[in-house]
């Protein structure tokens, strides 16, 4: 294939995968009052408004709350099984690692209505507790998946050579294996974050009014309310998602791990 | 390996307890909803599901643009991942890091975008109206089409990934051996690359395949309630009125759908070719 040919078939590609982006961004630029592209006239002032909107405001906390303590349980629950699940002979090892992987295969809105009904209302269980627990459950296989792949890349004997002379098995652990996957841990607490943050159907059913993710928060101000807003702050938390993945990848070559 | 497994169980089952409790019971009770009436067990729930025409057009048009966006996207993808492999090596990451970037960015912004290109006042139409072409808007969102683009948008990033990872793992001397031997581009797309990047095809047909069929946000904001697909048509179900078995219905044929795409797809991989 000549160069020419090549550079046209991934221009166009490129531009179908991120045009419709670029365009989004411009159009929270605009003066007017409506959305549209070209925008009438340049301002910030959409931007502006996007941090004096109560509801956004609420659940964009919320959306940080769940993203960040939720990732965190995951990964308290799903560092320990990682490695057991790696460094043990266990019993039913395929069974647990099923059990475990299932919320990725299951679709997001069957989960939110699966707990919102044999779950939330059977339990009195509070909206923002059911959103963490299902957040949690969302983002565990991810965590057990990364920690898997960085603990296969460290040899067992260095913990056993920690044993030996003299650490008990919890030290070997906190003082040889912890330090060497820390990048693994932070890769998976940033690919939990993003999954979380930007999560959708799951969250649906178990959002209620004053309680909502900012994703979903950001739905329903769409159905009501048709100006550059929800532009501005869509281009808002993708330029925050970039910066993220890009200095997690500067950092630490987040990319091995994922 | 350590062999004290009392150890092992117990670092290993506070994940899986809590992912059996709080999401495979709640998941398997709203399954075997639609398989009880009246107290006993039988199969009413999927005949009335499926008598009704409207659950039927959402259940194959979920289907199609299923089908329809994983095909697309693996021939979109070949081109592209061919492109990217033959790239040199100093562009080459950073046009892969350009594919990859669409999925940091959340799907509600990359499908508000077609808003603003598709809708009443959006560019589609400003050419449209501009060129005369056609006096007053054109409805372009709420269709079919527009489904169809948002969801080829947000899948084909994965389909181009795995294509890129199967294909970097073909020799580089192959495709110009085949050229040199007389081979059309033709057949060494389909004696040479197609069977070596199988793999790739498989992982990333099933992602898109599977993704399609259950993504949410799309057919809601581009679809709305004239192009329902099974997902949205849940939601309608369970909000608008309270039909539990119905949603029990189509969360059994969601997981059926994925499921099957996946045996069937990863049959395909392992057959002789």
């Amino acid at each position: 294939m000549s160069r020419l040919s090549i550079w046209l078939i991934l221009g166009a590609t490129l531009t179908f995968l991120i045009g419709p982006f670029l365009i989004v961004i411009f159009a929270g630029l605009s003066a007017g009052e409506a959305l549209a592209f070209p925008p009438q006239g340049l301002s910030l002032k959409w931007y502006a408004k996007v941090f004096t909107v109560e509801s956004f405001r609420a659940s964009f906390a919320l959306s940080m709350f769940l993203a960040i303590f939720g990732t965190i349980a995951a990964l308290i629950i799903g560092i320990p099984a990682a490695y057991a699940l790696n460094r043990y002979d266990l019993p039913g090892a395929e069974t647990i690692r099923t059990i475990v992987a299932a919320p990725i295969i299951v679709p997001g809105i069957i989960v939110g209505l699966a707990l919102l009904r044999y779950f939330v209302v059977p339990l009195d269980v509070t909206i923002t507790m059911a959103l963490f627990v299902t957040h949690t459950a969302l983002v565990l296989p991810y965590a057990v998946r990364v920690v898997s792949s960085s603990l296969n890349n460290l040899r067992a004997d260095m913990e056993e050579a920690a044993v030996v002379l003299g650490c008990t098995r919890f030290q070997a652990f906190t003082k040889v294996v912890l330090p060497n996957i820390r990048g693994g841990i932070l890769a998976a607490f940033i690919l939990g974050f993003v999954t979380s943050f930007n999560e959708v159907p799951a969250s649906l059913f178990l959002s209620g009014p004053g309680v909502r993710t900012l994703p979903i928060d950001m739905l329903s101000y769409m159905e009501i309310t048709f100006d550059p807003s929800v532009a501005a702050l869509s281009a808002l938390l993708a330029f925050m998602s970039v910066a993220i993945v890009f200095a997690a990848e500067r950092l630490l070559g987040f990319s091995r791990y994922v | 390996m350590f062999l004290n497994r009392a150890e092992g169980l117990a670092l290993a089952l506070p994940a899986a307890l809590f992912t059996f409790l709080v999401f495979l019971v709640p998941v398997g009770i709203l399954l075997s909803v639609a398989f009880q009436s009246g107290g006993s067990w039988s199969l009413q729930g999927y005949v009335d599901f499926f008598a009704q025409p409207l659950n039927q057009t959402v259940f194959l048009r979920t289907l199609k643009l299923g089908i329809l966006v994983a095909g697309t996207s693996a021939v979109i993808g070949y081109l592209a991942a061919f492109c990217i492999v033959n790239l040199p090596p100093s562009s080459r990451g950073r046009i892969f890091g350009l594919v990859v970037l669409p999925l940091m960015i959340s799907p509600v912004a990359r499908t508000y975008a077609w808003i603003v290109i598709l809708g009443r006042t959006g560019i589609v139409n400003d050419v449209i109206t501009g060129l005369g072409l056609s006096d007053t808007p054109i409805r372009l969102l709420f269709t079919e089409t527009a489904v169809f683009i948002g969801l080829l948008q947000l899948f084909l990033p994965l389909m181009i990934i795995s294509l890129v990872s199967s294909m970097e793992n073909i020799p580089k001397d192959v495709v110009p051996a085949a050229r040199v031997l007389g081979a059309s581009w033709f057949q060494v797309f389909f004696r040479v690359i197609l069977p070596l990047t199988k793999e790739g095809l498989v992982i990333g047909g099933t992602l898109v395949f599977t993704g399609a069929l259950t993504a949410y946000i799309t057919p809601a904001i581009l679809g709305g309630s004239k192009v329902l697909m099974l997902e949205t048509l849940l939601y309608q179900k369970v909000n608008f009125s309270n039909d539990f078995v119905s949603a029990s219905v189509i969360a059994m044929i969601l997981i059926v759908m994925c499921f099957s795409a996946n045996l069937a797809l990863k049959r395909l991989a392992s057959a002789k070719g």
